[in-house]
């Protein structure tokens, strides 16, 4: 056994007891009970189960909680699907992030199995280009570099990649000329 | 009767002639193309998706790229015009009609082949579909750029003797040093190089760094000493993997194109010879010393590692291999447990059921601290060997590893 804390969608977590062998996912299901992350393929292949760690230094990155395990994740800042969007004091949802947007927009998803994973990494590549922007005739290659591991068993990729490259493009300061 | 008879016999025998000879020449190619795949000659002609030995595959040396050339039997960019001779004279000697080749081309390994089999893979590879396309230009720096050098340097560092067989050892073990110190050219990874960039022969087989990971010690010392039975070898070389781990880097072509393709019994002359015996070797117990969980590594391994390679190490088929006996964490100096956390590996598949998934890079995430906390960790559970290394050992391996990824892109 060992101590877990961290904070997930800006909510300190823990200090809480639990087995050091087991991966983030099954922490994030069996304590916590945040089962929006999805566990497809479990060996770190679908990339279902993406969730966003954010660096001290102001970027963000994608990690599979498949195959990390907890002990990984101890005293960062993470991100997942249920920290998207924003909330009332009640806890209803009264505003979908942009990424959630315009997936919605686009019927990007159907069954949903994957769309946390889209989400987040979406997410993780939106942050980067506000960083470092690229050239809109790079879209395309940079689209399929950030999502194309990213399994949808649904073949919602079209739709997907398509809802990602509108959003690129009518985001300010993502593409430079 | 008699002179009919005769004549039958005769024109039977005129008819049965240009058959047998035809036979002889039909067999004599297609063992030149399993010699070919012995020598992997079609993984560095090609380029991928180009065609089959048309050449053009670049390889990146400390002096510049040379470029593979085209080896089909096209006349006019191939070896098409090629007599038996010029062919022999280029295996043995790097010396090709137009000049001298350069060393990448295993000339330093094929002067070991008997005549048989030079004119089978002759015969071989004038029956391949020509292939137009030009040669390249090499890229060299000067003054290696001139090919004239390249006679001094064979003058110095080449031995065109053919293979001798080594009357105090078994048939067995000769045809396995033929074949891995001949066509399988082994000792042009696996041996280290002297000043000259040529195989240092006293340290034969001993290993060598090349572009960011090791080609292992594959003498019978360290493989024995590892515990590596006649099984393990066959599945290694010929699945790629086995109960001592995967091969990866450079290696996992060499499985593909090759040595998958051994005939069971040369690859049993192969291990008998990597092993130095004939006989296969019992398997020694597997090594595991069980966690301790106060160790900082442990909760390195528990993040970085375990959800692939299993908490106990036991790996997960067709996804990533066993650390338990796994030959590339049981080496005295760590730096392929290094290169494969900095560099990663990449997805092999072999069959549509087997095959492993790619390992991330840890280049960006773990620092030397940790690096050294974790491969000192790993030691420690699985293998015998010294587990405390310090940071600026491992600082100092890490540093090799990306020199020699640097060398291998200039
Ligand atoms: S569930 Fe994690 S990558 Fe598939
Ligand atoms: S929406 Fe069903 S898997 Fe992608």
């Amino acid at each position: 056994m060992s101590t877990i804390a961290l904070s997930i969608n800006n909510k300190a977590i823990g200090p809480i007891e639990t087995s050091d062998d087991i991966m983030m996912i099954e922490f994030l299901h069996e304590h916590l009970n945040m089962t929006g992350t999805k566990f497809g393929c479990g060996v770190g292949v679908c990339h279902a189960c993406t969730v966003i760690v954010d660096n001290e230094d102001g970027s963000s990155e994608s990690v599979r909680t498949c195959i990390n395990g907890v002990s990984r994740f101890n005293g960062k800042k993470i991100r997942t699907i249920e920290g998207h969007a924003k909330e009332n004091e009640f806890g209803e949802i009264i505003k979908l992030s942009p990424v959630q947007e315009t997936f919605i927009e686009n019927f990007s998803f159907q069954c949903g199995w994957c769309t946390s994973g889209f989400v987040n990494e979406t997410t993780v590549l939106v942050e980067r280009l506000k960083l470092m922007p690229i050239r809109v005739s790079e879209i395309e290659t940079v689209i399929e570099k950030a999502l194309g591991d990213h399994v949808c068993r649904c073949t919602g990729y079209v739709k997907y990649y398509k809802a990602v490259k509108e959003l690129i493009l009518s985001t300010e300061g993502l593409t430079r000329s | 009767m008699k002179i009919n008879l005769n004549a039958f016999t005769l024109s039977a025998l005129f008819l049965a002639l240009p058959l047998t000879v035809n036979a002889a020449q039909d067999e004599l190619v297609e063992q030149g193309k399993y010699l070919a795949k012995l020598g992997d000659c079609t993984a560095c002609h090609t380029i991928d998706e180009g065609q089959a030995n048309g050449g053009g595959l670049p390889f990146t040396t400390p002096f510049g790229i040379v470029y593979s050339t085209n080896i089909s039997s096209d006349e006019e960019f191939g070896i098409g015009h090629y007599s038996l001779e010029d062919f022999t004279d280029a295996m043995r000697g790097g010396v090709a009609p137009k000049g001298n080749l350069y060393p990448a081309m295993p000339y330093t390994s094929y002067h070991l082949l008997m005549d048989q089999d030079i004119e089978a893979l002759y015969r071989y590879f004038l029956s391949t579909k020509p292939v137009k396309q030009k040669n390249r230009d090499n890229d060299l720096m000067f003054p290696t750029n001139i090919r004239f050098g390249l006679k001094a340097w064979n003058l110095v560092n080449h031995d065109s003797k053919v293979f001798e067989a080594d009357a105090d050892k078994s048939e067995k073990w000769n045809r396995g040093s033929y074949i891995v110190n001949g066509l399988g050219h082994c000792g042009e990874c696996h041996t280290p190089r002297d000043v000259m960039f040529a195989m240092d022969q006293s340290r034969h087989f001993e290993g060598e760094l090349i572009g960011g990971a090791e080609a292992s010690d594959i003498t019978p010392k360290e493989l024995n000493r590892q515990g590596w039975t006649k099984q393990d070898l066959d599945d290694v070389l010929r699945k790629g993997y086995s109960r001592k781990g995967t091969v990866f880097a450079g290696m996992y072509p060499v499985v593909f194109h090759s040595f998958s393709h051994l005939t069971e019994d040369d690859m049993s002359a192969v291990t008998s010879y990597l092993l130095d015996n004939d006989a296969e070797v019992t398997a020694k117990s597997d090594t595991f010393n069980g966690h301790d969980k106060s160790d900082p590594g442990y909760k390195l391994y528990s993040g970085y590692c375990a959800g692939c390679h299993g908490i106990n190490g036991e790996g997960k088929p067709n996804v990533s291999p066993a650390l338990i006996a796994n030959a590339t964490i049981d080496k005295v100096v760590p730096i392929n447990t290094l290169s494969v956390m900095l560099n990663g590996v990449e997805e092999q598949r072999y069959s549509h059921t087997h095959g492993f998934y790619a390992m991330p890079s840890y280049r960006d995430t773990l620092n030397v601290k940790q690096l050294t906390e974790l491969t000192n960790y790993i030691r420690k559970v699985w293998t015998k060997q010294s587990s405390d290394l310090t940071e600026s050992q491992v600082q100092g391996w890490v540093d090799k590893i990306e020199d020699s990824i640097a060398d291998a892109a200039h």
